[in-house]
Order: structure tokens, then C-alpha cells, then sequence
């Protein structure tokens, strides 16, 4: 078996009383653009910091190419990184910037020159290279930070909610950036957000944080498609919780009974459950579709609300328990017919609804 | 807030008023002293009978007030210098270090601003004497560093608690020592604290006059000692002069600083 390029066990992290990081274990192969993605406070910064050699964990390593780093200091580390806040030397041009980290390696003027001209070019910020920080606009500091942070070739490159204090329409534009230069340079990634939407738009995959740990590892279909927790279920995307009695588990399908007292076959247990368990239904508002299929399973719901959203319609709706339910049917044929206030049945493949205990 | 200026009303005339007669009542005795440092008459009388420039052609000619005023600006520049190398070491510690004591040390290093200055000069004087430190300048310069030393840490203490730590992080993630990244980037970001300091601590020196009594020898004497000496002999108008370029000095170094703190915040 090869091995994992770089690799980090059971890292814990402790401030005092207070455990930041308590167990993490991932493995991240070359080239992968990998994603922490969590709550503020889940730890996820205190695992970057960590690998680029800011915080010495409590235990733990963090490896390689199967050799540990944790005792080579931050500066003899080799590894790239972007900070949340701006980290341009406000003294220096943006040049000057983008050519420091090769000037304290003390490499020849020539190759200073070249390498910082290409930096630049991929960053697409050729024309500003005289200027000082100051004169730039928190997109363009990031990308210069991201320049300066690629310009030694390190084989790792960590970013800590680089785009964070960026507007929303800026930040798509970068996003897209960050891809690109990850295809071109084929350098690995670990990077870290907590908001769901750009860490589905970037990654490979997403390890997902909850309290210090990683709760589920794997693509954003795996977290969306196969939530481990329902954690995960309610972080990635958007669901439904609906309380409901588990009747028995047959082949790896569960039955159910909901508050209404209708019978659902057919959904998929997360877990082992006695019978009679209180268990929460997890439906995503895309899987629902207003017209009934062989396959699929019914709720009865009153129509509250109709809202438009372009590409898609919403509906609120909700069940006789009283909680309502978010429904947004993908199905073309409802766009054009509507759906009127009213009561009626809503449809779902129960193999994409997931059983959670309650 | 209970005193806001914008809601004074009538109060605020009478405010500007006071304020402008107390910068007066401050401000006079220098202005009488530069027009006095021109005027003809030998006994200062005011106002002048005429304008003229021999004091300060006597105050150049005579080689006792040329010495000291290169004593004091000696003495300044060493104070300077030592002030900041101090201040900068002993800011790092206060802004940036975790440790137990550390706001003793704050209060410490910055004693000297409070306590009062003849209490501080007789008990160095003592001091010095004993380690054979009086009368020379290394004994001077050490005085006068350690009244130097709050005006040092406070503007480098201040630019530092300015100045984003995560831009020193980016600097050692990049390959530079910590060492190399501080003298690289942190100290060329806070440049405006360390000129700040240097031109206080140098003022500090430069116009001192209660410790530099004590600490002078007839062969070792700052320009307001011999002020102060000469002002007890005999009242001439070259005083006047030699305090009109202290005066001066002290002005054209606060300019300077007004003039690049403003430059550098914009
Ligand atoms: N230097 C520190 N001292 C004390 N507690 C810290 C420190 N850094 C982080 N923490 C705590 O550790 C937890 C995780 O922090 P962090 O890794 O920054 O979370 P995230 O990046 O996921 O928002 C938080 O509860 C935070 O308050
Ligand atoms: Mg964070």
C-alpha cells in the first residue's frame, strides 16, 4: 500500500481547560484539495495552525511523507499559507511581497525576477506589481497573499477563510481563481471555511468538524447523498426533521410509523433501533415531488405558503404534528401546473430519506 | 457623555477663551525670551530699544556654551539610541509576552514619568557616586535613559499593539527566522513608533535640567545646565539666546514628528 502524502494522527489540542481539537485522523493524498469545513469554534483552524507549525499539539503528529513535522519549525516547514486577515508586508510592494519569501532563500536575482513575474501573471495582478498594499482591495491583497504564498512551490498550501471578509459576489469570483490555480499547479490543498456552499464549490473533499473531531470524511455528494450523523444531514445542504416511531429494520430498510399515523416502508436506518425507538426522518426540501412515482412514499401536509425563486419554487408547508416542512420539487411539470393553498399529499423516494435517532 | 463639546452652547466661548488664555499664560515667558535673545538692550529691558544678532555671535564665540550644547546633543543622541534599543526589547515583552509580573514591569518601566523628578535625581546621584558614575557621561547618558524610557516604550508599545501579528506569522510561514521576520517586517511596520521614540527620549535628554544638575561636573555640563549656571552669575542676553536654540531645536523635532505621523496615516 502507498502512502498517504500527508497524514495526521490523532492530534489533540488542549488550551488549558478548554480542548479545542480532541482527536483528529486524516489521511490527504498529493495533489487533493481538501476542506475543513465546520462551525466557528469546531477546531479547525487550531488543525491548520498546527500543520503550518503555530500550535505545538498536546499529542498527536502530523506527517509528511511519513516523516513528522512537528518538530521542524514553522519556518523550515516549506508549506504555503493564506491567513483570514490581510498579511501583505504594508511596507513592501506587491512585488516585494510576492518575491520575499524566495529572497529569504536567498535565490538569485534572475530567478527572483522570473518567478515573481509569473506568480503575478497567475494571479491575474501583472499591471499592480509597483504598488503598495494599502492600494489594492481586499480581493486583490488575497490573491497577492496567495501569489506570495505559491511563489516557493511548497508542496502544501493552507488557507484559513481566506475569502471570509470578502462580499458575496467577490467571493465566487476568487473561488473560482483558487480552483484554477489548484488545476494548474496541482498543488494540495487544506482549506478551511464554515460556510457549506464554497466548500462544495471547491473541494474534493470536505472533513467535515463538530466539536474538535471530524464527524464524517468524503465528497460533497458522500455528506450530501450519505450524511453519517444527522450533524451532518443538517449542515451540508438543507433537510427535514420529522419525528417518527421506528417499526422494525428488514435487509437494511426501516418502517416507521409518523406522528399522523401513516406507515412509511422502505427508508434507510442510520443506526440500529429498537422497536418502538422515537426516531427523526430526515427528507431533503429536493426530494419531494408533487406528483406520486411506483417507488415513492406519501406525506399528508397542508399547503402554507407558494414562493417563487427563479429557477425553482418553494413551498411551505406542514404536517398535522404542526411542524413545517420545506419543499422545493425539482420536477418540471409542477413549475407549470402550481400547486394552490390547500391540503394534499407531497411524495418521496424513501431510499433518499434517512432515519436518525431522535 | 456629560462634557460634549458640541453641546456646550455659550459654555463653549468661554471654554475656547480659558483654553487660549492658559496656552498664553504657558507660551508667554518663551516668546518674551526669543525677542529678548534679539533685543540691543544689555539688561533685557522689553520692549527692546533695538534688534540685534551679537548675543548669538558671543554665545558662538564664546567655547564653553558651543561645548555645551555638544555635550547635550551627545548625551541626547546616546540616550536616544539606548532608550529605543530598550524600548523596542522591553515593548515585545510588554505587548506580546504572557507572563507573570508583566503588568509590574509595565508600571515599572514606566515609574519614571510619575515619580518626581528631584526624588529620582538625588537617589541616583547617591547612587552614582558610589560607583564612581557622577560627573561622567556614561553615568549622564544612564540617567537620563532610564527618564527617557517611558517616552521610548509608549509609541513602539503602541505601534506594536497596531501592528497585526498574523503579518509576522505570514512572514516565517514564507522561510523567514523569527529573528529575520521581526527585523524584516515587524520592525519596518512600526518604523513610525521607533521615530517617534527616538525624537522623545532624545527631548527627554535634551531639555532635561533637575538630574543633569546633579549629574554635572564643571567639565561635563548639558546646555541647560549652563543655562542654569550662567542664570546665576550673570543675567546677560546670550541666555536668552542659548535658550532661544533650545527652544528652537525642541520645536523643529516636534514639527518633524507631527509632520510624519500624519504622513504616514494617510
Ligand atoms: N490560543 C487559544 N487559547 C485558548 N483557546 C483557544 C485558542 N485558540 C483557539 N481556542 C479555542 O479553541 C476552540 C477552537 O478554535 P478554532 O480552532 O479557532 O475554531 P475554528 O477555526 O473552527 O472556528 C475554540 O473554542 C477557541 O475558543
Ligand atoms: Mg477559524
Amino acid at each position: 500500500m502507498t502512502h498517504p502524502f500527508l497524514s495526521i494522527r490523532n492530534l489533540r489540542k488542549a488550551f488549558g481547560a478548554i480542548v479545542a481539537v480532541h482527536d483528529v485522523t486524516l489521511d490527504i493524498p498529493r495533489g487533493e484539495f481538501l476542506t475543513f469545513l465546520g462551525p466557528s469554534g469546531s477546531g479547525k483552524s487550531t488543525t491548520l495552525y498546527a500543520i503550518a507549525g503555530f500550535q505545538d499539539p498536546s499529542s498527536g503528529d502530523v506527517l509528511l511523507e511519513e516523516k513528522s513535522l512537528l518538530a521542524v519549525p514553522s519556518h523550515k516547514r516549506n508549506i504555503g499559507m493564506v491567513f483570514q486577515r490581510y498579511t501583505l508586508f504594508p511596507h513592501l510592494t506587491v512585488a516585494e511581497n510576492v518575491a520575499f519569501p524566495l529572497r529569504v532563500r536567498r535565490r538569485s536575482d534572475a530567478e527572483v525576477k522570473k518567478k515573481v513575474a509569473d506568480m503575478l501573471a497567475l494571479v491575474r495582478l501583472e499591471s499592480f506589481a509597483g504598488r503598495l498594499p494599502g492600494a489594492l482591495s481586499g480581493g486583490q491583497q488575497q490573491r497577492v497573499a496567495l501569489a506570495r504564498a505559491l511563489a516557493y512551490d511548497p508542496p502544501i498550501l493552507l488557507m484559513d477563510e481566506p475569502l471570509s471578509a470578502l462580499d458575496k459576489k467577490l467571493r465566487e469570483e476568487i473561488q473560482g481563481e483558487i480552483r484554477r490555480i489548484h488545476r494548474e499547479t496541482g498543488v494540495t490543498i487544506l482549506y478551511v471555511t464554515h460556510d457549506q456552499e464554497e466548500a462544495l464549490h471547491l473541494s474534493d473533499r470536505i472533513a467535515l468538524f463538530k466539536d474538535g473531531r471530524i464527524e464524517q470524511t468524503g465528497t460533497g455528494e458522500d455528506l450530501y447523498l450519505r450524511p453519517a450523523t444527522d450533524f451532518v444531514a443538517g449542515f451540508i445542504g438543507n433537510s427535514n426533521f420529522l419525528a417518527a416511531e421506528h417499526l422494525d429494520t428488514i435487509n437494511g430498510t426501516a418502517t416507521i410509523r409518523m406522528t399522523d399515523g401513516s406507515v412509511i416502508s422502505g427508508v434507510r436506518p442510520n443506526g440500529t433501533f429498537g422497536k418502538g425507538q422515537k426516531t427523526r426522518l430526515m427528507i431533503r426540501p429536493e426530494a419531494f415531488s408533487m406528483e406520486r412515482s411506483p417507488a415513492s412514499a406519501e406525506l399528508n401536509v397542508e399547503i402554507v405558503d407558494i414562493a417563487f425563486y427563479g429557477e425553482r419554487r418553494r413551498i411551505v408547508a406542514r404536517i398535522a404534528a404542526g411542524q413545517e416542512v420545506d419543499i422545493r420539487p425539482t420536477s418540471a411539470a409542477m413549475q407549470s401546473q402550481g400547486v394552490s393553498p390547500c391540503s394534499r399529499q407531497v411524495f418521496f423516494d424513501p431510499a433518499t430519506a434517512f432515519l436518525f435517532p431522535a | 457623555m456629560l462634557l460634549d463639546y458640541d453641546r456646550m452652547g455659550g459654555l463653549r466661548v468661554a471654554l475656547l477663551g480659558f483654553t487660549a488664555l492658559v496656552a498664553g499664560f504657558l507660551l508667554l515667558p518663551v516668546v518674551f525670551i526669543v525677542l529678548l535673545s534679539f533685543g540691543s538692550s544689555r539688561w533685557l529691558a522689553f520692549p527692546p530699544p533695538g534688534w540685534t544678532l551679537k548675543w548669538y555671535q558671543e554665545l558662538f564665540a564664546d567655547p564653553a556654551w558651543l561645548d555645551a550644547a555638544l555635550t547635550s546633543a551627545r548625551i541626547a543622541t546616546m540616550t536616544a539610541i539606548l532608550a529605543v534599543a530598550i524600548g523596542l526589547l522591553a515593548s515585545f515583552a510588554l505587548v506580546r509576552g504572557r507572563f507573570a509580573g508583566r503588568e509590574i514591569l509595565r508600571g515599572l518601566l514606566l515609574t519614571p514619568m510619575v515619580l518626581p523628578i528631584v526624588v529620582f535625581a538625588i537617589a541616583i546621584y547617591a547612587f552614582f557616586l558610589r560607583l564612581g558614575l557622577g560627573g561622567t557621561t556614561i553615568g549622564f547618558v544612564i540617567a537620563h535613559t532610564v527618564l527617557a524610557l517611558p517616552f521610548a516604550i509608549i509609541p513602539i508599545a503602541t505601534a506594536l499593539e497596531g501592528f497585526d501579528k498574523s503579518i509576522e506569522d505570514a512572514a516565517i510561514v514564507c522561510g523567514a527566522s523569527p529573528l529575520e521576520a521581526r527585523l524584516r517586517i515587524t520592525l519596518p511596520s512600526i518604523r513610525i513608533g521607533i521615530f517617534s521614540a527616538a525624537i522623545f527620549s532624545f527631548l527627554a535628554s535634551w531639555d532635561e535640567v533637575v538630574v543633569a544638575i546633579f549629574m554635572a561636573s564643571p567639565s561635563l555640563q548639558t546646555l541647560p545646565v549652563k543655562i542654569w549656571g550662567s542664570l546665576r552669575s550673570d543675567l546677560s542676553p546670550v541666555i536668552a539666546a542659548a535658550s532661544s536654540l533650545l527652544v528652537g531645536l525642541t520645536l523643529a523635532l516636534m514639527l518633524v514628528t507631527a509632520l510624519l505621523q500624519r504622513k504616514f496615516r494617510t
